[in-house]
């Protein structure tokens, strides 16, 4: 049995190591950065299942689901723990809240905000490099920790080690003898422990076959919440093999080469996994998508989207057109954040493994 | 150039087009002219004006159709750096104000649904769904499209935009530049304006290269002087409406915005603002109103319901309502002062950098908030466009801090700006009722 520290473990950590908490909103940011900082990150992807009655009080009914979730939870004292909030620009929604964060709700905790190139031309990389010292400075003004160029590097080292157990984990899912759900919780835990102890954890997963059997499926999406999702697909006789999840495979960030501490982060961001978000060219993505599926032996792809999230909504049908030119059968499913899954949305992936049997 | 598309382009469009459609105009401008509207009408007659902005459009629109083969076309966003592709002679597409024409004259809901029948959600930006409708079927109520040698799309307005044209590249499979524009959530600093800089100068080379010649600064500096004049020209005619009575609503700026955006810098557009703001003038000097009896004057925040601008209209005006000015429409000519011919590329990068949609949502409201006080107004609408989220997300504090800081009655008005399945005429109507009963109550 996998052991992972909870939320509340690695905030009481990081107080004892005397470090502060950043509460982080989806999906790309410069973890090492924020180490460095002395600012243990913690995502937030929602969450799932909370009263959104504030976040309704400032976001309109179509606005994306993480928006009024994480807003609800922010107002509600769930983020209480956090010292900073940041908000990476990764579409209209969370750039709408990060907006209406620092001129209306006005939390406790100061808002920092992060703007992620759509392009990756040198020009891009660049200005992602010295946004990430716009960032640094702003960090250094809410903590007063200035790291040298020399402790830049060392948190970024550690990230990256974190970040290739990520990778080894995704690209050995067969080799990883978790089911789907704890395999997916063991991945997202990455998006709250600190990287050594992602290492560590990340080491101890049990190695041998997979266990599944059925219909092997490849899910892509923002985040497979509420996670049950895979107790209700493996009960259907089918498995998860490979994922182009935001939150999981689409940040497998790679090293970078360069020299300067904040190139070296902005490449890795602008050098992640392909990514409607971030621009990517969609036929690129449906390619690699495809080739990914080959390579997995999925017999389809799962496409589980949050509601009203543009970004994803634009590729479905090039994704899809592509795809089914390629013999692979693709479905896509809308959830809310705000329940559990609604039972048309099982019965919909539950005949989409059926016709895959 | 193809001698055969030159051919009909000559024909189709510079001789037999033209003179139709100033034929046309004249005989538009008799029918406004002639119009004696029926005494319960609460709106007084149109701008003569609109006929002239409709040969303008009309004839870009023509253009359109006959220009591939003749001029290189590009496909370009509405907040997007045109001076450049303008000084190379592209002829320059909006698929935004496609869109809108679509909606306006409600060809949009068709062409919608062609995008959904391709799987397009119904919950993305509906000026996408009707251009991607009519880039998959060929329809377009233009008669027809030309098909791009470029798209330029620049993120000042929207995420969106950057997922349609990803979408139009590999429909028609050909270049996308961006020109990324990072939302200023604070004062833009120098790392941002430098960065929209360098793809400004960026898109150059990508441009000449497809148009096949050099860009002169020359030209490049004249077509910023003219873009600058046109700006000035329509921040001026939108400023007339402080006048009591206003001799326009922002309906006619909606409906005589077409040329700002599609054709802006343009000398023939310069010449139909400098027309309208001289019949703007008499109506001020005659002490005429755009509303028979103007009694409120409101905002309007956000994009029009293009398909009830004429309902809208009407229904407020019969309460004494006049929508004298917009968040929208006053976007188009408030960074004029930014532009500097001098500089044509830096100052590029300060206006595109700054445009509304790229603002915080406080910057909106402060904006807001000074319209208030320059027009003197007694209330706001704010049009809740689920097709538009960057404009609509902070709409519900925007409201309550007008409301309850500026004790200025203020309304979200759910609606969506080319979809008209969304909109519900008896719910529009009853919200809009109570929210004049709240002004007259203030």
């Amino acid at each position: 049995m996998l052991t992972i520290p909870t939320r509340a473990d690695v905030v009481r950590q990081a107080r004892e190591r005397g470090e502060r908490v950043a509460a982080v909103l989806p999906i790309h940011y410069p973890r090492a950065l924020l180490r460095a900082h002395g600012f243990q990150p913690m995502e937030v992807w929602g969450p799932p299942r909370v009263s959104v009655v504030e976040g309704n009080a400032h976001f309109q009914a179509y606005t994306c689901g993480i928006v009024r979730n994480a807003t609800s939870f922010l107002m509600q004292g769930g983020l209480d723990a956090a010292d900073v909030v940041v908000v990476p620009h990764t579409c209209d929604a969370l750039q709408g809240m990060a907006s209406v964060l620092k001129d209306f709700i006005k939390p406790r905790q100061p808002v920092a905000t992060i703007y992620l190139p759509r392009a990756v031309r040198a020009v891009d990389r660049g200005f992602l490099a010295a946004e990430l010292r716009r960032l640094a400075q702003q960090l250094a003004e809410i903590y007063g920790l200035r790291p040298s160029d020399a402790e830049l590097l060392a948190a970024i080292e550690r990230e990256d080690e974190a970040d290739r157990e990520l990778r080894f984990l995704a690209e050995h899912r067969g080799d990883i003898a978790l089911g789907d759900r704890d395999y997916f919780t063991l991945l997202r835990a990455r998006e709250f422990l600190p990287a050594e102890s992602f290492v560590e954890v990340a080491r101890s997963a049990p190695r041998g076959q997979a266990p599944g059997g059925g219909v092997p499926l490849m899910i892509s999406g923002i985040v497979p919440e509420p996670m049950e999702l895979f107790d209700h697909i493996n009960a259907m006789g089918a498995h998860v093999v490979a994922d182009d999840l935001a939150c999981c495979s689409r940040r497998l960030y790679r090293p970078s080469g360069a020299s300067d501490p904040f190139q070296r982060m902005a490449d890795s961001l602008i050098d992640a996994p392909l990514d409607p978000t971030r621009g990517s060219p969609i036929l690129e993505r449906a390619r690699n998508v495809s080739r990914r599926i080959a390579e997995c032996g999925a017999k389809g792809l799962l496409v589980y989207d949050v509601k009203f999230c543009e970004p994803e909504l634009f590729d479905v049908p090039l994704l899809r057109k592509h795809l089914t030119a390629e013999g692979i059968s693709m479905l896509h499913v809308e959830f809310d954040m705000t329940g559990s899954i609604a039972q048309q949305t099982l019965t919909r992936i539950e005949a989409f493994v059926e016709m895959l049997q | 150039m193809n001698p055969k598309d030159y051919l009909a382009y000559t024909l189709g469009y510079q001789l037999l087009g033209k003179s139709y459609l100033s034929w046309q105009r004249h005989s538009d401008e008799r029918a406004i002219k002639a119009l004696r509207p029926a005494a319960d009408d609460p709106l007084n007659p149109p701008l003569v004006g609109t006929a002239r902005m409709k040969e303008l459009m009309s004839r870009h629109y023509l253009e359109g159709r006959y220009a591939n083969g003749v001029r290189k076309v590009a496909w370009v966003t509405s907040g997007a750096p045109i001076e450049v592709l303008r000084a190379l002679d592209f002829f320059l597409i909006y698929p935004e104000n496609h869109a809108a024409l679509c909606g306006a004259r409600r060809h949009a809901e068709g062409l919608c649904v062609e995008a959904e029948n391709a799987g397009y959600s119904r919950d993305i930006c509906s000026y996408a769904r009707t251009d991607i409708g009519s880039a998959l079927s060929g329809r377009t109520p233009m008669g027809k499209l030309p098909r791009p040698d470029l798209l330029l799309c620049c993120t000042n307005i929207c995420q969106t935009v950057l997922y349609w044209y990803r979408v139009l590249a590999a429909h028609f499979n050909v270049p996308l530049y961006v020109v990324d524009a990072p939302f200023l959530y604070d004062k833009a600093s120098d790392h941002q304006l430098d960065y929209v800089l360098e793809q400004i100068e960026g898109l150059i080379p990508v441009a000449e290269k497809v148009a096949g010649k050099r860009v002169s600064r020359e030209r490049l500096q004249e077509i910023m002087e003219q873009g600058k004049s046109c700006a000035e020209l329509w921040l001026t005619i939108m400023d007339r409406a402080q006048h009591r009575p206003s001799p326009i609503t922002a309906f006619d700026g909606f409906i005589n915005m077409g040329p700002i955006v599609d054709l802006r810098g343009e000398p023939e557009t310069f010449a139909f603002y400098t027309e309208l703001l001289g019949e703007i003038d008499r109506r001020i000097d005659n002490g005429v109103g755009a509303i028979r009896n103007e009694r409120k004057r409101v905002l309007w925040d956000n994009l029009p319901v293009w398909y009830k601008i004429g309902k809208l209209s009407r229904h407020l005006g019969a309460k004494g309502v006049n929508v004298v000015v917009s968040t929208y429409t006053y976007a188009w000519g408030e960074l004029a002062p930014m532009m500097d011919a001098a500089d044509p590329m830096r100052s590029s990068a300060r206006v595109y950098l700054h445009p509304i949609l790229n603002r915080s949502t406080g910057d909106k409201l402060r904006s807001m908030r000074e319209m208030v006080a320059k027009f003197q107004l007694d209330g706001a609408i704010l049009h809740s466009d689920r097709s538009c989220k960057p404009y609509s997300l902070g709409q519900i504090d925007q409201r309550d801090n007008l409301a309850n800081d500026l004790e200025v009655p203020a309304v979200l008005l759910e609606a969506d700006h080319s979809d008209p399945r969304v909109y519900s005429d008896e719910q529009a109507d009853a919200r809009l009722d109570a929210f004049i009963e709240t002004m007259e109550a203030a």
